[in-house]
């Protein structure tokens, strides 16, 4: 028993070490080298001197900060009044579906609506405003990206509201709560652990969505991931891409740790 | 006597930080009902995963036919299991489900079908076996569980709490068709529950049990008669228990009263407890009444009254009444001698079989 | 019934915003023109010339390819990991083992891309087919995980116990009981596993190197030199491509729970 036990644990033990825990360990490891190879602790240095990278990050948190806040604010009224609807889970799948469209092909057709003669200028115009430039702009990445996280960020909060027991909404209503004190007083704290798991979904992707400020933002490094791409295959400078990626990495970490906290006293 | 076909010599059980049972000791003789009764979390089901071979004993012999099987993994062992949640196969329907075990033996086909419908006709479920597991009421779920283990023609049957999920009215059919299943096949049942009723209605022996071990054995009719402490007199039906004193032998003081009894073997002045059912105790005119109580409360149950009443020292008394009391009034009690029953404080099982022999033995 | 309308028409514009870039697209992409302004007259010239793209066709066989493989082998690694953390059963060990498995699942893609670069490059590893395969095996087992370890912690003990008490042996049970009873899980986590590798691109654009191209690297080239009509023709017959994916997994899941589903109204009915 004990033998077979830990032959067919080989597979996935191997992969844990392999794919998991080296990747991790390397990318800290290869932050501490310069570009010709010698063990530095300059990449930190310039890091935390450089204006230029310490303004990038939080740049790129207060992007991210923005795109879920947008994303947020229309995704809960979405799945609040999606879980209300008679063929729900029809309508989730549709919500879904879109996200089975490769990111690429979402952001290549905003190329063309954002366009100077695209879609949404000629709307403009109708209406008198004249063209703008809308595509490489910061506004363009941020709608693009948040376009593109809906999805994530409505189905774990439509999850939350939709395991609400609806006796504790006639529970809620029965000992005299308005619908709003319902809704503030019970449903929202609820669901308060989809929403977080929304965030968590949705913020940490936006700190790396490289490839969309490179069709979209206009090819200007304004995030996290960016600089990463930029260090590893524009420039090759492993060490300083690296640095970053553990900054992200730390982010990330910082980002669980605020959304996940409250999850795990609560269990 | 024949030779015990399952023995439990000296068993304990221990989980990281709990003692789940504590020195077991009993024999199962081929063919009988056997129970094990106690409140839940004493042990009942660990005995049963034991014997099934699900868990190993910490210390102690297991015996089946005289071969120790303390180590022979449960696919290897004549006896089967019913599951207190049945643990049916949700992804094979009536027929597969029992058909389980003879197919994994490489049972011919034909034999196989035959066993199987012969099983669930003694079930009474016969014209089930295309149904799914989920088409199934909770009753016929029980029955396919029970179909699903005698199918493999098991010398022991063991069955934990198989009808606690069933409503008052099914769970009656089922006992007393379990008990009539046992006596056609001859093998022996092993049955768990914590439901007294229960235990007293099916079996030829009964194992009460508190805390990991055994407080008594015997047939429903001694249980209930001669409980041998305060807990299996209370845990098996409803009873009176009053702290009182040895006098002598035949004689037993309590409420401040002397009374006859048909006890004996305890020394004078001894420290005893007294039982006296509800059903034996007769509501009668307070000159005639040994006891005198004042009716508290009473209620209706159909084929009795149930009233509770308090002596002049406080005492609580349960009377089981064929006619109607009038609360407040002062009404006497009577019972016979015979209907008290003296316990004495942590006596162990033998101690109380010798003493009763003994006397029982003087008469 | 006023308010009911309001929220009627919120969720109408929420889906028009979500469908409208991707129904812009195919719509595009039966245009005579060559950009996303101006409809000029219908074509099927588009998809001629995608069908005419041996290139394009290589690399579309070379994305299933990989996409298919990998998730088959992260199935299989998954399903192993899952019951390997559902053996464990000290909860600070079984955590652990949560937590590291679930590292991939959060992490960015252009932290895995990149780490899984200098892994492949520490290792003296050629960057191409392998390295892609290998990546998208590595980053699917988590989701495969995820899906089968509740389907395990669904699973009765007492199911495990009855097939061996009614003579069931090791592998007999897992074959048996276990597995017909953990399917679904396996085959979402197959699914979402194939969608995951079909879906990538940051970390495959990290690893491929030069030789190796998959679908959503080429549409990344292609877009950064500007709109082709080509790629909408792509989208549409990728979206067809989603549509049947999807309505194939409703259908058989549908089919799966089937069975679940009547059990749900029998008890419904039973508590009534
Ligand atoms: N796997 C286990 N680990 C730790 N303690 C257990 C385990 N199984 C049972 N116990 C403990 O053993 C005692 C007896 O349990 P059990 O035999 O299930 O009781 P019963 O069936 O009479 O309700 C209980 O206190 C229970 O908490
Ligand atoms: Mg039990």
């Amino acid at each position: 028993m004990k033998r077979a036990h830990g032959f067919y644990s080989v597979p996935y033990v191997l992969w844990l070490a392999l794919f998991v825990i080296a990747p991790l360990v390397l990318i800290v490891y290869q932050s501490f080298f310069n570009i010709s190879g010698q063990f530095t602790f300059d990449n930190y240095k310039l890091y935390l001197s450089s204006g230029t990278y310490l303004r990038m990050t939080l740049n790129s948190v207060w992007y991210a900060l923005l795109i879920t806040a947008l994303t947020l604010l229309i995704s809960y009224p979405t799945a609040y009044w999606l879980s209300q609807t008679k063929h729900k889970q029809l309508w989730l799948l549709l919500i879904i579906l879109p996200t089975w469209i490769n990111l690429l092909l979402k952001a290549y057709a905003f190329i063309g609506i954002f366009s100077q003669g695209g879609s949404v200028n000629r709307f403009l115009q109708f209406f008198g405003f004249g063209a703008h430039q809308l595509l490489f702009t910061n506004t363009s990445f941020i709608l693009v990206a948040a376009y593109i996280e809906i999805p994530f960020m409505i189905l774990p909060i439509f999850n939350a509201i939709d395991e609400l027991k609806p006796s504790l909404l006639n529970a809620s209503k029965d000992l005299g709560a308005t619908n709003w004190q319902t809704f503030s007083k019970v449903v929202f704290p609820l669901t308060l652990d989809g929403v977080k798991a929304g965030v968590q979904a949705v913020f940490i992707p936006s700190l790396s969505l490289f490839m969309l400020t490179r069709l979209i933002g206009g090819n200007k490094v304004i995030t996290l991931g960016t600089a990463i791409e930029e260090h590893f295959l524009v420039t090759q400078n492993w060490g300083m891409g690296s640095t970053i990626g553990v900054v992200l990495i730390i982010a990330m970490i910082a980002i669980m740790f605020l959304t996940g906290e409250r999850k795990k006293r609560g269990r | 006597m024949a030779e015990p076909i399952i023995t439990f010599q000296h068993v304990y059980k221990r989980y990281d930080d709990t003692v789940a049972l504590g020195d077991i000791d009993f024999e199962l003789e081929q063919g009988k009902f056997y129970t094990l009764l106690g409140p839940s979390g004493c042990g009942k089901t660990t005995i049963l995963r034991i014997l099934a071979g699900f868990t190993e004993a910490s210390e102690g012999k297991v015996t089946f036919k005289g071969q120790q099987i303390n180590r022979v993994p449960a696919n290897q062992r004549q006896i089967n299991t019913v599951f207190q949640d049945y643990a049916l196969f949700p992804h094979l329907n009536v027929f597969d489900n029992v058909a389980f075990g003879l197919t994994l033996k490489r049972t011919p086909k034909k034999d196989i079908k035959r066993r199987v419908l012969e099983a669930l006709k003694s079930v009474r479920l016969a014209g089930y076996e295309d149904r799914e597991i989920s088409e199934l009421s909770g009753g016929q779920q029980q029955r396919v569980a029970i179909a699903r283990a005698i199918v493999n023609e098991p010398q022991v049957l063991l069955l934990d709490e198989p009808l606690s999920a069933l409503d008052a009215k099914l769970r009656t059919a089922m006992q007393v068709e379990l008990r009539q299943l046992q006596r056609r096949l001859g093998i022996t049942f092993l049955f768990v529950t914590h439901d007294q009723g229960e235990a007293l209605a099916m079996s030829d022996e009964i194992f009460v049990m508190s805390d990991g071990k055994i407080l008594q054995q015997g047939s429903p009719v001694d249980i209930y008669d001669e409980p041998i402490n305060h807990f299996v007199a209370d845990f098996i039906g409803e009873s009176n228990i009053v702290k009182g004193r040895m006098v002598a032998d035949y004689q037993v003081q309590f409420v401040g009263k002397q009374f006859e009894c048909s006890d004996a073997g305890i020394p004078a002045h001894e420290p005893i407890e007294v039982v006296l059912r509800p059903e034996d105790l007769v509501l009668t005119d307070v000159a005639k009444g040994k006891l005198t109580v004042v009716v508290d409360t009473q209620v209706f149950r159909g084929n009795l009254y149930e009233i509770l009443s308090h002596d002049a020292d406080g005492n609580q008394w349960l009377i089981h009444a064929v006619h109607k009391a009038k609360v407040g009034q002062e009404v006497g009690i009577y019972f016979e001698p015979e209907d008290i029953h003296v316990m004495r404080f942590g006596e162990s099982e033998e101690e109380f079989d010798a003493r009763l022999e003994q006397y029982e033995g003087d008469d | 019934m006023k308010r009911f309308r309001w929220q009627n028409i919120y969720l109408a514009l929420v889906f028009l915003v979500l469908y409208i870039p991707i129904f812009y697209l195919i719509f595009y992409s039966f245009s005579q023109g060559h950009n996303m302004n101006h409809f000029s007259g219908f074509t099927w010239a588009h998809y001629q010339e995608l069908f005419q793209d041996q290139r394009m066709i290589e690399i579309v066989l070379d994305t299933l390819l990989v996409a298919l493989l990998s998730s088959l082998l992260a199935t299989i690694i998954g399903l192993l990991g899952a019951l390997v953390i559902h053996r464990v059963k000290k909860p600070m060990w079984k955590n652990t083992l949560l937590s590291l498995n679930n590292i991939l699942m959060v992490s960015p893609d252009v932290i895995i891309g990149a780490s899984f670069l200098i892994f492949f490059t520490f290792l003296g590893f050629k960057l191409g087919f392998g390295s892609v395969l290998l990546s998208h095996i590595a980053f699917s087992i988590p989701i495969v995980v995820l899906m089968v370890l509740p389907k395990l912690n669904e699973m009765n003990t007492s199911l495990v116990d009855a097939a061996r008490d009614l003579g069931a042996t090791q592998p007999q049970v897992f074959s048996r009981v276990v597995l017909p009873y953990i399917a679904p899980g396996i085959f979402a986590g197959f699914f979402m596993a194939f969608t995951y590798s079909l879906d990538d691109f940051a970390v495959t654009f990290f690893v491929t190197g030069n030789g190796f191209e998959t679908l959503a690297v080429e549409i990344y080239a292609r877009a950064r030199q500007g709109i082709s009509l080509e790629i909408n023709a792509l989208s549409a017959l990728m979206f067809l491509f989603s549509l049947v994916l999807v309505a194939g997994y409703y259908v058989l899941n549908q089919y799966n729970s089937s069975k679940k589903g009547r059990k749900r109204r029998m008890e419904a009915n039973h508590n009534r």
